[in-house]
């Protein structure tokens, strides 16, 4: 083949590309379906990455959600904890004015007979 | 022309559109090849890159790192005594939007600002109580003026404050326009304050003390790793292609302690030593008889100058080794009964004016100090002579030098081999570091002299820690089973054991049952009738033993210059002395003063005062009501 077919061949897909038939001249129209499934897969590829991104963030939201409800909590606890205590609870008791206080006998179990 | 060159020839002339393409193909792969090649030697050689140019070749990920929670430690009803939870500190960057304020003209926004900036002094200091309005509003516009992007409005607040406060105004409109900072930090986080603080003991950055310490590697957990990578919406999420090493938060550690208890034995202590400045510090132990289990753990101590107030500074049932004095009677008393030497507590010896007998140089001077109590019961009664019962129940020295000299001083081994077989000479395993080794002066050993034995008998020569001591007399009260103290039940996650620590024995039988008995008569009759008659009528029958001891100073004596005193005073017991529950020990230590401290007061006082709360409200002794006649039953109980 000579440079000058090779100039022909080149001007003609140029011509050809312009026309839009280039890929028919080619005759890729015989891999019409290969390259259809490859632009499934692709499309497909991108739309599960999509996805994917998508429930990561929310993972991600929930995991803050969740770390933000267990600090609540730990805090809730705490400040429950210590009023827990027969010293605070005497306390708030003598502050309210109140006549109760830490029993000095033990509690009396009543049995059923 | 040759065969093959007629056909390459051929070849060449009847290529068709694939051969065509193929060579296209070759071509371009040999450029490209040349190209890569290229590109190896200039990247290899003479390449030099911009920083930024890699960044954008970087991929955007990053190496994450995830913290595990630490675990938790409970009392031994679950409740919380140390917990992990972050705080926050606001902080507010003053300065924002003036620029854009001021380049733009508005003058009237900057003016919108700053009203906004005074109606947040006024919730602030609703808020926090702790400014004014004014206070607030001018320490924010004073900042705005002076630039400071970094104002401190309030530090440690929990997350529910953190969300009201953004709810403020100003705040409300976020970081960009309102300026507020929320910085988040770990804490631990002991409800109880200083209860059993020192037990507990602290995470400080790299410092750590008591249980947070012993028990770290259950209690820290294991960091999580995960490469994160930035989404098209600008989020960083884990990258599914990396390794990823998941976060496993630290195990809960139960601890035998109850609150209720160490409540308790807290007030009891401050309430006898909170008022008295000449105390330094005052410990309480109480352990659970059969097992060995410390329900209470108290260290109260002043620090060096009496004006501090009682705090958790020290764990001195652990560290505090020292002479314990008359406490230590009862070990002498034990071995004399268990080795058939004191057949009966009536058995009596000569009072011989309160000297000890000097068998050794017979007719010189006695090797040991006078013993006043001899002499006043000498006043008193007229006697000439003593019962080992009454020697114990008023504490005499004399008596139980005598016993040890009459008894041990030509094999004074026997009964050192009895102290090392109440565990009294070495220090054991024990949950929290730090429990010292006794420091004993043995026979035959250059320390060694000839009232050593003596001394020893009745609490000095040996110098041992608190937790020893309640040690020896919980075996005592365990009819001869000395079991071996523990701090910790189990190890937990999410409510499921993982480790369990059961009770065990440091010495199976320091005694017999008969000699065990025989003691805690002894013990019942000092209560009843000798130095700790303050116990007499607790709501529980207490059986325990007074000791006061004077601390050796670093003068190498007992007391300074102008005769002042350092004491410890002891009250160790057991209650109900009939069938003990609790082995329970309380120390008073005072700093250097011109009054004494006695076993049988301050600490005798306290134990009381534990004795009669915990009666009340231990389920052991509640009272069952018996009905005797026929209950009506309602119809919706049928």
């Amino acid at each position: 083949m000579s440079l000058g077919d090779l100039w022909n061949r080149f001007r003609r897909g140029m011509r050809s590309l312009r026309n839009g038939e280039f890929l028919l001249k080619v005759g890729a129209d015989k891999f019409y379906m290969h390259i259809m499934y490859l632009f499934l897969l692709m499309w497909l590829s991108i739309m599960l990455s999509l996805k994917v991104d998508k429930t990561l963030s929310r993972v991600g939201d929930n995991k803050a959600a969740i770390e933000e409800l267990r600090i609540y909590h730990a805090q809730k606890e705490a400040q429950l904890v210590k009023l827990h205590s027969a010293s605070t609870a005497e306390r708030r008791l003598r502050e309210l004015g109140s006549p109760v206080s830490i029993p000095k006998e033990p509690a009396i179990i009543i049995k059923k007979k | 022309m040759s065969r093959k060159q007629k056909e390459i020839q051929e070849t060449i002339e009847n290529r068709d559109r694939i051969h065509v393409v193929m060579f296209f193909l070759s071509y371009i792969f040999l450029f490209l090849g040349i190209g890569v090649l290229a590109c190896i030697i200039h990247i290899q050689t003479s390449f030099h890159v911009d920083d930024k140019v890699i960044g954008l070749f970087r991929p955007s990920s990053a190496l994450h790192v995830e913290h595990p929670v630490r675990g938790r430690i409970l009392a031994t009803d679950g409740r919380p005594l140390a917990l992990s939870a972050p705080l926050y500190d606001i902080y507010m960057d003053c300065t924002v939007k003036k620029q854009y304020y001021k380049e733009s003209g508005k003058d009237s926004l900057e003016r919108a600002w700053r009203n906004k900036a005074r109606e947040l002094g006024v919730y602030l200091s609703n808020q926090f109580k702790d400014k004014s309005a004014d206070q607030y509003a001018s320490a924010i516009l004073k900042g705005r003026d002076n630039n400071n992007r970094y104002l401190a409005i309030r530090k440690n607040v929990d997350l529910e404050t953190v969300k009201l406060v953004k709810t403020f105004p100003l705040y409300r409109e976020g970081t960009y326009a309102g300026g507020i900072i929320v910085e988040r930090h770990e804490e631990r986080i002991y409800p109880y304050d200083s209860l059993a603080r020192r037990t507990i003991g602290y995470v400080k950055d790299i410092s750590r003390k008591g249980l947070e310490d012993s028990f770290d590697s259950e209690l820290h957990g294991h960091e999580g790793y995960e490469w994160r990578r930035v989404t098209d919406n600008n989020r960083w999420v884990r990258d599914l292609d990396s390794t990823v090493v998941a976060v496993q938060d630290g195990n809960d550690i139960r601890t035998t302690l109850n609150v209720d208890f160490q409540d308790i034995a807290d007030r009891a202590l401050r309430a006898q030593i909170n008022e008295n400045p000449d105390v330094r510090a005052g410990i309480c132990v109480i352990m659970e008889t059969k097992t060995g289990a410390i329900r209470a753990m108290v260290n109260l101590s002043r620090g060096e100058t009496p004006q501090t107030v009682l705090w958790e500074r020290e764990n001195l049932v652990l560290t505090e080794t020292g002479e314990q004095g008359s406490v230590m009677k009862t070990a002498t008393l034990l071995s004399l009964v268990e080795d058939g030497h004191v057949k009966s507590l009536n058995q009596t010896l000569p009072t011989n004016n309160g000297w000890v007998y000097n068998w050794r140089k017979p007719g010189s001077a006695s090797e040991y100090p006078h013993d006043d109590h001899i002499s006043d019961y000498q006043r008193k009664t007229g006697r000439r002579d003593i019962t080992v019962m009454h020697g114990f129940e008023i504490s005499s020295n004399y008596v139980f030098a005598q016993l040890a000299e009459t008894y041990y001083g030509k094999r004074p081994q026997e009964l050192f081999d009895h102290l090392y077989s109440y565990r009294l000479g070495e220090a054991f395993d024990f949950d929290i570091e730090g429990l010292r080794a006794p420091s004993v002066v043995r026979p035959g050993t250059p320390a060694w002299s000839n009232n050593t034995l003596g001394t020893v008998a009745y609490g000095y020569g040996l110098s041992i820690t608190p937790l020893h001591v309640i040690t020896f007399y919980n075996g005592i009260a365990n009819r001869g089973r000395m079991m071996k103290p523990y701090l910790v039940e189990s190890v937990e996650k999410n409510g499921k054991v993982l480790k369990k620590f059961v009770p065990s024995a440091l010495n199976e039988s320091i005694c017999s049952p008969a000699t065990a008995d025989t003691v805690t008569r002894a013990l019942r009759a000092v209560v009843n009738s000798g130095t700790a008659t303050r116990l007499r009528g607790a709501k529980l029958p207490v059986a325990g033993k007074t000791g006061t001891a004077r601390v050796v100073l670093s003068n190498g004596q007992y007391h300074d210059a102008s005769g002042r005193k350092k004491n410890q005073g002891t009250f160790v017991g057991f209650f109900p002395a009939d069938k003990p529950k609790y082995t329970i020990l309380v120390t008073v230590y005072s700093y250097l003063s011109s009054l004494s401290f006695y076993g049988g007061t301050m600490p005798a006082l306290a134990v009381r005062d534990i004795v009669d709360q915990i009666y009340a409200l231990d389920e052991e002794w509640r009272p069952e009501l018996h009905p005797t006649g026929t209950v009506p039953v309602m119809n919706n109980e049928k």
